[in-house]
């Protein structure tokens, strides 16, 4: 970048470098076209809508607009903060998915050693489609076969009448809600969650196993101490990057599973964010304040987590 | 290819004899794997068969006299066929518009070195960080006159920046040489996309149109928030008008599979409509699997 000669003024070299800069920009304006399009879109359905959560401080008024509508200040924050329903909805979301991290974590990676040590070629194919499948389902589709087989008539109960054993009321009861959570997002994406892992097995080094053999280790001996020890990076990592999500994850769930009977128990922030802005009067105002606190919180868990993780030695959230 | 080198290997220094463990894991597999089929077997069964079978014994494995009248009054409704057709509405727009986005962001992004890249970079991955969330976005298509059209769900879900990453990423792996030939033939930026990188892209293509076509065919919750009309919601919010709605409308009455009389048999056309949702991602599937196996995914999963 330095010029080899000593220009006298400096003005000259600023007014060189800018037109350089210009001349660069001409030279790769056929790059530019290509982002175009994704940032026009990036533009209208991102950032527009984070500058709309200005809103938080407006009062709105459906005429003025979200530009227009007039300012208040830190008024709807006061409101909200006053809400009962908002604080219980923010610890309601913490706690359901501070269990669910830590009871569903472990299954991924059970299923993928399990699958690891199960030597039917075959027959793992056929079981690794099967884990997988529900992933790739929405959690409408999901309830509605949930919702099914749980029913107070449906598979599930019968199957439980038919052995003598008395039947459960699994989705309509309030203290059945988080264990019927945890179950189903366990049924639902355990397979999916094993990929990870099964690519992480399958990229330790076959010496290490040879070595433990010619020691005399046992298969379960293997699976604990080398199996598990080199995948623990990417389990470690795994677990970091879920703790980003503790704030925003299992709406789609929660909400499709819910019903009138759990109500109470299901409202986490974002069904809380449906309700005041879709379901009660809306103002929209105060809705934004609720989106703002809960983006502010989702920005610092998940910068936090990617923190964490790149300190752990991995990729963090963005290589 | 890896794995592979690795199987044989490990086949030479494991005995073949089957051990307990092996038992013992092939019996876990199976259960769990059981715990997942079961589930979409009765649902599968409970469409087909007739009222009278299902009250006598829920635990249906096998209608003895199979019907089709539940997916008869499925169809006779009409909500279904309105809701399959918006689908494909959305997919036909959605899924090209999407591809188009990705395409030519990711292949932008890709380029080695332009002015201004790393803030451009910055401000793609701010939005995976911080998002304004359901309510502005509503506010902002309604300032866009788009709520009400089912326009506002084909571009609220038409690019993801998690897969322009994904398909950047690719894009960087391939020889830069390539396109400077290109270049030098006097190409285009666009035409090295269409005409060089892209034929070379397929897999990476076909991987992200299916991660689209996905979303696109699960998504409900934008369609739920922007569109008003019945007739202009795609499948996944009528099927769940059909199942979770009526549930929570009917927890107050008594008899859930008996409302309607006779000819109707509620719980069997519920079944039906699940049923007619999954099978084309069933049909999917497969190519799907074949994808996210060959490991292009793995790296995307990660992140």
């Amino acid at each position: 970048m330095k010029p080899a000669t000593i220009s006298p003024g400096s003005s000259k070299g600023e007014e060189s470098k800018f037109k350089r800069m210009f001349v660069d920009i001409w030279k790769y304006r056929m790059t530019y076209t290509l982002l175009i399009p994704g940032l026009i879109w990036l533009i209208l359905f991102a950032y527009m809508p984070m500058a709309g959560l200005s809103l938080a401080f407006k009062h709105f008024r459906a005429n003025d607009g979200i530009w227009g509508s007039e300012f208040i200040g830190l008024e709807n924050f006061e409101y909200l903060f006053r809400d009962p329903a908002f604080a219980a909805a923010v610890w309601r979301t913490l706690y359901v998915n501070i269990i669910k991290l830590f009871i569903t974590f472990p299954f991924p990676i059970l299923l993928a050693l399990l699958l690891n040590e199960l030597r039917m070629r075959r027959y793992k194919k056929v079981l690794q489609t099967a884990f997988t499948f529900p992933h790739f389902l929405s959690w409408i589709i999901v309830s509605g076969i949930i919702i099914n087989v749980l029913a107070y008539d449906g598979f599930v109960n019968s199957l439980l009448s038919l052995v003598g054993l008395p039947t459960v009321n699994f989705l309509g009861s309030e203290q059945n809600f988080y264990p019927m959570i945890i179950l189903t997002d366990i049924w639902k994406s355990t397979g999916w969650g094993a990929i990870v892992f099964m690519a992480a097995i399958s990229g330790i080094d076959q010496e290490q196993y040879e070595a433990a053999q010619i020691d005399g280790a046992t298969r379960i001996q293997q699976m604990f101490r080398v199996t598990l020890p080199n995948i623990m990076p990417t389990v470690t990592i795994m677990f970091i990057l879920s703790v980003g999500g503790l704030m925003s994850s299992g709406f789609d769930q929660i909400f499709n599973l819910a019903n009138a009977a759990t109500q109470n128990v299901s409202q986490v922030l974002d069904v809380y964010i449906y309700r005041v802005t879709f379901q009660s009067s809306s103002d929209f105002g105060f809705s934004s304040a609720v989106s703002l606190f809960r983006s502010i919180v989702n920005m610092v868990l998940l910068l936090l987590a990617d923190r964490a993780a790149k300190w752990m030695g991995g990729d963090g959230l963005f290589r | 290819m890896s794995t592979l080198a690795r199987k044989t290997k490990k086949a030479k220094f494991s005995t073949n004899r089957i051990t307990a463990l092996d038992i013992f894991i092939f019996i876990v597999l199976t259960l769990g794997a059981l715990a997942i089929l079961i589930p979409f077997w009765n649902v599968i069964m409970i469409s087909f068969a007739t009222q009278r079978e299902y009250a006598e014994n829920p635990l249906l494995m096998w209608p003895k006299e199979p019907t089709l009248n539940s997916y008869k009054a499925l169809f006779a409704d009409g909500s279904i066929g309105s809701g399959y057709w918006n689908t494909i509405k959305l997919m036909a727009v959605g899924l090209p518009l999407s591809m188009f986005l990705t395409v030519s962001m990711a292949y932008g992004l890709s380029r080695p070195k332009f002015p201004g890249k790393k803030p451009i970079f910055f401000l793609v991955l701010f939005t995976m960080i911080f998002n304004g969330g359901i309510v502005p976005l509503y506010l902002v298509m309604k300032d866009l006159h788009l709520t009400g059209s089912l326009w506002s769900v084909i571009l609220a879900g038409s690019f993801s920046v998690f897969n322009m990453i994904i398909m950047m990423n690719y894009f960087q792996g391939l020889p830069e040489s390539l396109m400077e030939s290109a270049r030098l033939d006097g190409a285009g930026e666009w035409r090295i996309l269409f005409s060089v990188v892209l034929p070379l892209a397929a897999p990476i293509m076909a991987t992200i149109a299916l991660f689209y076509g996905v979303a696109f065919w699960n998504s409900w919750y934008d369609a739920m928030v922007f569109l008003r009309k019945a007739d202009q919601l795609p499948l996944q919010n009528v099927l769940r008008a059909i199942i979770v709605e009526s549930q929570t409308n009917a927890s107050n009455a008594t008899t859930i599979g008996q409302g309607g009389g006779a000819e109707s048999f509620s719980t069997g056309m519920k079944m039906a409509a699940v049923f007619v949702t999954i099978v084309p991602i069933m049909a999917f599937f497969p190519m799907l699997q074949k994808h996210f196996a060959k490991g292009v995914l793995t790296g995307a999963i990660k992140t």
